[in-house]
């Protein structure tokens, strides 16, 4: 088989982990003569080099599942695992690089059987092959699915997914701690919906990375470092999607717990809407992804304009019905006021009648008497002893200054006065006659 | 809390440096008394302009409301995850 230039410049930037060997084989080759009789020696680096170049182009091997049991894991300083995984009969040296080791589920132990995918490939500086391990899953009793249901039953027996236990979420968060990686679409996510929604409120993050095998206790103490905050009124605990293995720390038993025992409600949003974990059931509350759990955690910003709105216009409308009720209430009483009061006009009426009336009755009156006054004029002028001495008359009064009617009253040589119309007459009795009856007239 | 008494001293900008929260419970309160219908015109009155009061500090906290971020630990932060779905 030909030398393939174009699948060794392929696998060149791949090699990261090998020294650079430029010099060697772009000097060799173009200068190759054609073959002749004369066997091909090879140097070894262009031999384990082809070796990979043939492993590289296995399609099995290039992505491949396979299942052991890991022995003598080493975790040297440079943050990688290198271990051995075997079966009854066999052996494979396999890596674990940090990155992947970061986001692995399990970390490797002695003895431990699990499920690894990856690749195989070539080491050409050591002349080796070995598995390249892309994610390592526990195996066999241990899978995932068993163990989540076994800690499920667990846990809820214990009560830790009471609905008793639920709290409720603070409807005006201030402060609002947050769980979750600084890195990535979630945290941008979260900030951006409550920039948009709740901008009033104070959020905390905790960071945590939230994958891999040491995401569990890293969780746990982010979670621990919220708790030890004054003032928190939420919680939120968020992870975006992922596979199972991905999602695997939030059904972690230290995660589950840690979140039962939070002082303030905890609010989950981990992975997308078909996403359940241990973590989800703990909560006080369960968001379908992490935007949602930010939308839960607060109120709607852009509806408190309107609901703002709607406090100030129901204060104008009591204000309005308040003034009304006070003019209605006035207006009844002005009502109740002249009902009650007395008619001034109508007695001002009543009494310029009365007056009248009083006025009329007592020149009626005036006038009989009047009348009455002047015909008693008459009479008395009629009687009066003026007219009566002006026909002729006269009044004699005794010597006692009395009017003399009787004769006898007087006796000779009485001093008598005459009244007559004009004047009067002092004279003395020259004698009495009888009693004067018959001759009066005369 | 912010009550009448505290109502009555302070300026509409201290006014409006108080939790949201706390604005919108005073200013629900307030329309509920001026509801209740139990206040006499003249203390309507000044309850109606207590609530115009708080309804502007309100406005004026949504309007000037910036998300603010704490983050703790900043250092102790290691391997940070690559971007998530």
């Amino acid at each position: 088989m030909a030398d393939q230039p174009s699948l060794w410049d392929q696998l060149q930037p791949e090699q990261p982990e090998q020294p650079e060997q430029p010099e060697q084989p772009q000097t060799g080759r173009p200068q190759e003569p054609p073959a002749r009789a004369a066997p091909r020696i090879l140097r070894v680096t262009d031999l384990n080099r082809r070796v990979r170049s043939l492993l590289d182009a296995d399609s099995v091997l290039g992505d491949v599942w396979v299942e052991g049991e890991v022995s003598q894991p080493s975790f040297p300083p440079s943050g990688h695992c290198f271990f051995t995984l075997k079966d009854a009969n066999s052996q494979l040296r396999a890596a674990l690089f940090r990155e992947e080791l970061g986001r692995a589920v399990v970390r490797p132990e002695h003895g431990m059987n699990v499920i690894i995918h990856g690749r195989v490939r070539a080491y050409e500086p050591q002349g080796v092959y070995q598995l390249y391990v892309e994610s390592i899953t526990p195996a066999g009793a241990g899978d995932l699915h068993a163990r989540y249901e076994a800690l499920r039953r667990e846990l809820a027996a214990a009560g830790l997914f009471d609905d008793a236990r639920k709290r409720p979420i603070p409807r005006w968060p201030r402060r609002i701690g947050v769980v979750t990686s600084p890195v990535g679409a979630v945290w941008r996510d979260i900030t951006n919906v409550l920039r948009r929604r709740y901008p009033l409120v104070e959020l905390v993050l905790s960071p945590s990375v939230v994958q891999g095998a040491t995401a569990a206790p890293a969780v746990v103490r982010a979670l621990q470092r919220l708790y030890a905050q004054e003032g928190l009124d939420t919680i939120i605990l968020a992870r975006g999607g992922g596979s199972l293995e991905d999602l695997w720390c939030f059904n972690d038993e230290r995660v589950v717990r840690a979140i039962a025992e939070a002082p303030v409600p905890v609010i989950v949003g981990v992975g997308h809407e078909s996403d359940v974990t241990l973590a989800d059931f703990a909560a006080d509350l369960r968001a379908p992804t992490p935007s949602a759990a930010a939308e839960l955690a607060t109120p709607d910003g852009t509806q408190l304009t309107t609901i703002l709105g709607r406090l100030r216009d129901r204060s104008t409308a009591a204000l309005l019905g308040r003034a009304a009720d006070q003019r209605r209430f006035v207006e009844a009483e002005e009502r109740a006021l002249v009902r009650l009061s007395p008619d001034i006009g109508a007695a001002r009426q009543r009494t310029a009648d009365l007056i009248d009336r009083g006025g009329r009755a007592l020149d009626d009156r005036l006038e009989r008497r009047r009348m009455l006054l002047a015909s008693s004029h008459d009479a008395l002028r009629t009687l009066s002893p003026t007219a009566t001495l002006e026909r002729g008359y006269a009044v004699a009064r005794g010597p006692d200054g009395r009017i003399l009617r009787d004769a006898t009253a007087v006796g000779a040589g009485d001093p008598l006065q005459v009244i007559l119309a004009r004047g009067t007459v002092d004279t003395r009795v020259e004698k009495t006659t009888g009693d004067g009856t018959e001759d009066l007239i005369t | 809390m912010i009550d009448d008494a505290k109502l009555a001293v302070l300026t509409d900008d201290e006014l409006a440096k108080h939790p949201f929260d706390e604005l919108v419970v005073a200013l629900q309160q307030t329309v509920q008394r001026l509801e209740a219908g139990s206040t006499g015109l003249e203390e309507s009155i000044e309850l109606y302009k207590q609530g115009l009061r708080l309804h502007a500090a309100c406005e004026t906290r949504l309007k000037k409301a910036e998300l603010t971020i704490t983050e703790l630990g900043r250092r102790g932060v290691t391997g940070a995850e690559p971007d998530e779905a």
